[in-house]
């Protein structure tokens, strides 16, 4: 499968990966009623990508709020762009409203955990 | 070392290993585990004081604007706003005392200005009549608490219904010769019968424009008399038990003369 497109509703964000851009992108607020299987089919397709990705991947996550499950699982994702990095460049672009202290905060945590990642803090 | 040494040596260096990245993994998901609770946490603090503030907010411009309609109504028949707060507080003592809820008391105390509310669609013509008005305007002007009610009773609002409630019964009299519904005894409702008496009381102490302000002496009089005829005898008698906490409202919200 080249792209996932799925539609952001009122709990979940909007999801993209086009494989032949090497582009990732999740948008919106993150409160999923499961998350693990909300997000299975874009970690499973990212695994896949990483197999023999672009020579430059753009992450741009735009999370207007997350519950902790998410949380949870960005620390997955992340592992797994992590595992990646080697193999690639990779951008992550963390978007966020200047006025967003949560998102601000949540962003600064996960590029401390994250040191071998690129990791841009961009202000809307 | 003979070959059966070594590769016993090599399997515990390879256990150590294992042995050490398992330790790692937990203890990373230990500490991204406790930091997911601190930020959740933190969330929930940021998230609990902006929900409280927003409620206090739509608290406050709820009464904001019940008290603004109700002066509103008050402006139009040149009456002051400081009447509205009167028979307000009065109409709260009463309620606490007849052995009503502190909530519901307070709920009574913000609808209570609404009461006058159908007044605004009362020709001024009539509403500031400075005399005696004729059987047919009383008539019209009777018409305020049916209107009033009109206005409020569509609402879900229970502080909106209850405002219906007081628009509509505080003319009523406990002998069952008041309007519009002319429903006697507890058959009133009991924030009917309690505005009743808190407008009543505050209306005939203060001046109007066919009226001067009455001495206390001669409302006492009255409120005795009409015991058990305009009003319930038991908000009477909580009246009279508790009149210095009445007279101190009265006090501390008297009209200033401009």
């Amino acid at each position: 499968m080249p792209i996932i497109n799925v539609e952001k509703t009122q709990l979940t964000p909007s999801i993209l990966l086009d494989k032949n851009l090497g582009l990732v992108e999740i948008k919106g607020d993150s409160l999923p009623e499961n998350t693990q299987e909300f997000y299975k089919n874009l970690m499973s397709e990212l695994k896949d990508y990483f197999n023999s990705p672009q020579d430059k991947t753009t992450v741009n996550l735009e999370i207007t709020y997350f519950n902790s499950s998410s949380s949870k699982l960005f620390f997955d994702f992340f592992d797994l762009i992590e595992s990646a990095s080697e193999k690639c460049t990779i951008e992550i672009n963390w978007i966020y409203d200047e006025e967003n202290e949560s998102m601000e905060e949540a962003g600064e945590d996960f590029a401390e955990d994250f040191e071998a990642l690129n990791f841009n803090m961009v202000t809307k | 070392m003979i070959n059966s040494e070594l590769s016993l040596l090599e399997e515990l260096e390879n256990l150590k290993k294992d042995f050490n990245s398992t330790v790692d993994k937990l203890a990373k998901d230990l500490k991204r585990n406790y930091k997911t609770m601190e930020r959740s946490d933190k969330q929930q603090t940021r998230e609990f004081l902006k929900l409280k503030a927003l409620n206090k907010e739509i608290e406050d411009t709820q009464k904001e604007i019940i008290f603004t309609l109700g002066a509103i109504g008050e402006s139009r028949s040149k009456e002051t706003g400081n009447h509205v707060k009167r028979v307000a507080e009065y109409s709260k003592i009463l309620a606490l005392k007849y052995g009503i809820s502190e909530a519901d008391a307070e709920q009574l105390k913000q609808a209570s200005p609404m009461h006058d509310i159908g007044k605004i669609a009362i020709p001024d013509a009539i509403l500031n009549k400075p005399a005696r008005l004729t059987f047919d305007e009383f008539e019209k002007m009777k018409e305020h608490a049916h209107l009033g009610n009109e206005m409020l009773r569509h609402s879900n609002r229970p502080l909106l219904k209850l405002a219906a409630i007081v628009a509509y019964e505080h003319h009523e009299k406990w002998d069952g010769s008041g309007y519009p519904q002319g429903t006697a005894g507890e058959d009133i409702n009991i924030y009917g019968r309690i505005t009743a008496l808190a407008d009543v009381f505050d209306a005939l102490g203060s001046e109007r424009v066919y009226k001067p302000a009455w001495e206390d002496e001669r409302i006492w009089k009255l409120f005795k008399e009409e015991k058990g005829k305009h009003f319930d005898p038991k908000l009477i008698d909580i009246f009279f038990e508790n009149i210095d906490l009445f007279l101190e409202v009265r006090d501390r919200l008297k009209d200033t003369i401009t």
